[in-house]
């Protein structure tokens, strides 16, 4: 129901992956035979990646944890090659799937109740502040810095994308280990810019002209689709970076503030051109509708994860496979492009015991590991390759970009350029108060789309809301 | 010797009168009126569950708040416009509907059979299928038969205005044909013989409707009216399956709202509090409306 | 005669209209699930198709089959019937004709706990459940089901057994049977038809329901109506899928319903009559 966006269906893209696969097979025993390892079952999996690290994988051997992740194909990968981290530490791990809807929720629920039934779960980023200011997780830097736990060569924890490390971390502390993300960018009908001579958008201004240039409803095509639908993981996913590229800050002089001239600018802008270039129904689209009208060559442009491009290349659905590009976010009038810094990752739940913390954090370590994040992506022998891996090395890593590239022209470029350049830390308010402020947000944006109010007065109703939720609640 | 058989025996039947009913009472009580107890005791509290260290007594706080809660008086408006649309739509349809299928022999029985299919269908998927297969813009067939008709491509669930009017259609859909049966049963039960001293009395058939039938079927009516009113305030699945309360806060009723405050803010206290209105707004209602039933 | 003729086919034609409007979108849902991904986009909609069952195929045996969730709602509704039939019957027919006493205030009570909004009890639930370790298990929802349920049950089996002659009774008390006995074997035959009616609105009402599950449940507790939503938030929008997964999550409900039909048309008039309700 939230930020969980690439969910590609297993079933839907079985045809497409088996293909996928085919060729991808070819691609890989080429590069195996001067690879050091080769893919394998997880029943024969080669330990010895791991076990070059200079760590004693065994000492938790005998603990038993569980790990809350939502159902989606990156989760489920490392699922399936979870039976090799057991092999490999003796920890037992179960996995407790969750809706997206409800894991935020449950874990809360978890944590409150000091149970410790969640060793970990796979983490919103933008709940480490609650969690912290409650003391529920454990900062991570303790394990990081112990080298009986960690052996700082092998897990080389900062060539982690950075953003994603910042989003995880509070006040310099690291509390979360990112395991899989994303970044927002245009995605963008290829075909048709070039036939019109348009360029990706640089700046908003020409993101509007662009879109103005594409729109023609006569013949069922629109200039540009944003998320329009209601929810902290849906409108308020996308209008931050709108915001923030305005030039707005969330916080002023301590306190949150959502109702200023650049937050008013901004949502005016978002407004604007979706009741210009885009069809109306975007008011109730979350990012599956949008990528549904994309696929079916209905837009021109729209800004979203960029792992939306698994639908896109869906044989089984699209009508558009080899006409997508795809660019960083257009720069706004501060000069700034934001993108999202959506992650998912693994806290260390603090209720837990001493040697089951130990067991979570080799856990932690596996999967966020370059080995790990290498046998979930292009190594993996299901249909899907995930493309979210978490390290820098990776995404210009030679056989990843191959596999990735074929989601369209620039699709890794466009990627790595905005991770490495785009992401902002503060792309939301990071307080305590996140899931009340993300809710009130997502309703008021929702609000001025529609018409219910004007821009002005729905941020003037959110910030009413918001001071009250910070004072009282 | 009498007198205290007699009370052994109505002792005896009271006994098993006890014993058959306590069960169920016993249930009653501990599943129904103690959680009832205790939520409004939470109304009384802060309890914000993301935020716990500000737990604590509130007094009427929730309630001081919620009088200055615009999106509050906003939602009680919509309880109010949605139950009374509703209710009145269904037993107009329901009743016409009922008044002219009586007259027709055959085809009664395909009647039936199709008018339960929407009664039997779990709400949440009759907002999803709304939502997905007929409201949709493009593939909805509501919006191709407004598209086919002219009247180009109205957004329904992504207009405010509309998305109210369609979260009515969408109750209305499926519990008119509720209304429609059990009119259409106590039409069937009504005696004939009334009607023939009216057709002799030269009596047209809307004077016979308005003074005959209606004051016959009244309390069939009464009933339905109070039934359709206690489901429409507690509506909840087919809207949150079709809009979730938006676009905005478009078609957020009361029901909704105490919802959204509790799971998604996770502000129990407070959405404590709103549940406590609307179940008095529903008890309320009930008691009127019984008495209403009595007096005729 | 011929007014009335003319009278006849209005009706039957207005009857018609409405019976597309009912049946329609259903029948669109049916044809829906036949599609492919490609053809439910298809614009305008597509009327001729390919039909496929790969959407059931992937629905029933694909990796998120909704088999494991159609379980779920089988035990709950199905646990919920029985709890609510062992406790309603008796108390029913108590309030109906027994001495019970302050009768009137009691059945006043019932009457009033059927009509608690679900939301103002799934948050003290929630909140007691969380404490004590209840969410997403079978007992905690099945608590929380007989809330709704066993209230409705007793009323409507309450005027099942006020049309029980009272001379059937009397005879069997005369013939010094027990109460007991008496219930048994000749209250309860009497009342056959009426305990088949709340079951099967019991058993209804209990698969229909979506707001305590999608609260409550979890895991390992997830009935077909909340696993359904998840068709659409979950994955990509897959709307043949969620189609089939709808048609066969409601294919026992419609079963039910079109093969107990004059059992369902006499609960709701009865249930009417005497103020029984759904949710």
């Amino acid at each position: 129901m939230k930020d969980d966006r690439r969910t590609s269906h297993p079933q839907s893209t079985i045809n497409s992956g088996r293909r996928r696969a085919l060729k991808q097979g070819a691609v890989l025993g080429a590069a195996a035979i001067g690879a050091p390892w080769v893919m394998r079952h997880a029943h024969a999996a080669d330990l010895g990646a791991y076990q070059q690290s200079k760590i004693n994988w065994r000492q938790a051997e005998g603990q038993s944890i569980t790990v809350a992740v939502i159902p989606a194909s990156y989760f489920q990968n490392l699922i399936s090659i979870t039976p090799e981290f057991e092999a490999l530490t003796g920890i037992k791990v179960r996995y407790d799937k969750v809706p997206p809807g409800q894991i935020r929720q449950k874990a809360i629920l978890d944590l409150t109740s000091k149970t410790g039934t969640y060793a970990t779960h796979a983490a919103d980023p933008m709940y480490y502040p609650l969690y912290v200011s409650n003391k529920w997780i454990d900062p991570l830097d303790r394990y990081l810095n112990d080298d009986k736990l960690t052996d700082p060569k092998w897990f080389d924890y900062d060539d982690i994308i950075k953003g994603w490390r910042e989003a995880d971390s509070l006040n310099g502390k690291p509390y979360g280990m990112p395991y899989d993300g994303e970044v927002t960018v245009q995605v963008y009908r290829k075909d048709l810019y070039d036939v019109k001579g348009l360029k990706p958008a640089d700046t908003l201004e020409d993101f509007v002209k662009n879109a103005a240039a594409i729109n023609d409803p006569g013949h069922r095509i629109w200039g540009c689709a944003l998320r329009g639908f209601a929810g902290a993981g849906q409108n308020m996913y996308i209008y931050p970076s709108i915001f923030r590229e305005f030039g707005g800050d969330w916080m002023s002089g301590g306190q949150v503030q959502v109702n200023g001239p650049k937050a008013v600018e901004a949502l005016d802008w978002y407004i604007s051109v979706l009741s210009k270039y885009a069809p109306s129904a975007v008011r109730n689209w979350n990012w599956p509708d949008i990528a549904d009208a994309f696929s079916q060559g209905t837009l021109g442009v729209y800004i979203d994860a960029n792992s939306s491009a698994t639908v896109l290349n869906n044989p089984a659905k699209s009508k558009v496979i080899g006409k997508i590009g795809y660019a960083r976010w257009p720069k706004g009038p501060s000069g700034k492009r934001v993108t999202s810094i959506w992650n998912w990752g693994f806290p260390i739940n603090g209720a837990l015991s001493e040697k089951a913390k130990r067991a979570t954090w080799l856990f932690i370590t596996w999967a966020a590991s370059l080995e790990t994040q290498v046998r979930t992506s292009w190594k993996f022998s299901g249909s899907t390759k995930r493309p979210g891996v978490n390290r820098t090395s990776l995404w210009r890593n030679p056989d990843f970009t191959k596999v990735m590239s074929k989601n369209g022209y620039h699709f890794v470029e466009a990627s790595l350029e905005s991770l490495e350049h785009d992401t902002d830390v503060d792309w939301r308010p990071r307080v305590p108060q996140w899931p009340a402020i993300g809710d009130i947000m997502a309703t008021e944006i929702q609000a001025a789309l529609v018409g219910q109010k004007q821009a002005k007065q729905a941020l003037d109703e959110a910030q009413t809301r918001i001071n009250g939720v910070m004072k009282k609640s | 010797m009498m007198a205290q058989a007699q009370v052994s025996l109505a002792g005896r039947e009271r006994r098993f009168a006890l014993t058959l009913f306590l069960p169920a009472f016993v249930v009653l009580l501990i599943t129904t009126t103690f959680p009832i107890v205790y939520l409004i005791w939470n109304s009384f509290f802060r309890l914000n569950l993301s935020m716990p260290w500000r737990s604590g007594f509130a007094g009427f706080g929730n309630y001081v708040r919620m009088a200055g809660d615009a999106r509050f008086w906003h939602s009680l408006e919509l309880t109010a416009i949605y139950t009374v649309c509703t209710v009145t739509l269904q037993v107009l349809l329901g009743l016409g509907l009922a008044l002219l299928v009586t007259r027709i022999r055959k085809g009664q029985a395909l009647l039936r059979v199709v008018s339960i299919l929407p009664i039997v269908l779990a709400p949440v998927v009759v907002g999803l299928f709304w939502r997905t297969l007929v409201l949709s813009p493009d593939f909805g067939v509501a919006d191709f038969a407004t598209a086919a008709l002219g009247f180009g491509h109205p957004n329904w669930l992504g207009d405010p205005g509309l998305a109210l009017i369609a979260v009515i259609a969408i109750h209305t859909w499926q519990w008119t044909p509720f209304v429609f049966m059990v009119l259409l049963a106590s039409l069937a039960s009504l005696p004939p013989d009334v009607y023939e001293a009216a057709r002799i009395d030269r009596a047209n058939a809307w004077q016979r409707f308005w003074h005959i039938t209606l004051p016959l079927i009244r309390p069939a009516i009464v009933i339905v009216v109070i039934l359709r009113m206690t489901i429409a305030l507690s509506a909840f699945a087919a809207l949150f399956a079709a809009t979730g309360g938006g676009p905005g806060t478009a078609t957020e009723i009361l029901n909704l709202y105490a919802y959204r405050m509790s799971f998604n803010e996770l502000s129990l206290g407070y959405g404590s509090a709103l549940a406590v209105v609307l179940l008095v707004i529903t008890l309320i209602v009930s008691f009127l409306m019984f008495s209403l039933r009595r007096q005729r | 005669m011929k007014r009335s003729t003319i009278r006849t086919v209005v009706a039957l034609a207005v009857a018609m209209v409405l019976l597309l409007v009912w049946a329609f979108p259903i029948i669109w849902g049916l044809i829906t699930s036949f599609k492919t991904e490609r053809d439910v986009l298809a614009y305008p909609p597509t009327v001729v198709f390919h039909p496929t069952l790969s959407n059931y195929w992937d629905v029933l045996f694909g990796a998120t089959s909704i088999l494991p969730n159609f379980t779920s709602s089988i035990i709950l509704a199905g646990a919920t019937t029985v709890l609510t039939m062992l406790l309603a019957v008796p108390a029913a027919y108590a309030l109906a004709r027994l001495a019970l006493p302050a009768k009137r205030a009691t059945g006043f009570y019932v009457l009033i706990t059927q009509m608690l909004p679900p939301v103002g009890l799934v948050i003290p639930y929630y909140l007691v459940f969380s404490r004590i370790g209840w969410l997403d298990t079978y007992r905690g929802l099945v608590l929380i089901y007989l809330t709704f349920s066993l209230p409705f049950a007793i009323w409507l089996m309450v005027s099942y057994f006020e049309d029980i002659p009272h001379e059937m009774e009397e005879a069997a008390l005369l013939d010094r049977a027990g109460r007991w006995r008496a219930l048994w074997h000749v209250i309860l035959p009497q009342a056959r038809g009426g305990i088949a009616v709340t079951l099967i609105f019991v058993f209804l009402n209990a698969w229909n329901e979506f707001l305590f599950a999608v609260v409550l449940g979890g895991n390992t507790v997830r009935p077909v109506t909340v696993a359904m939503f998840n068709y659409i938030s979950v994955e990509q929008t897959l709307w043949g899928k969620l189609a089939a997964a709808a048609m066969i999550a409601m294919l026992p409900v419609i079963l039910l319903g079109l093969v107990a039909q004059k059992h369902i048309v006499k609960g709701l008039t009865v249930g009417a009559v005497k103020g029984g309700g759904r949710r």
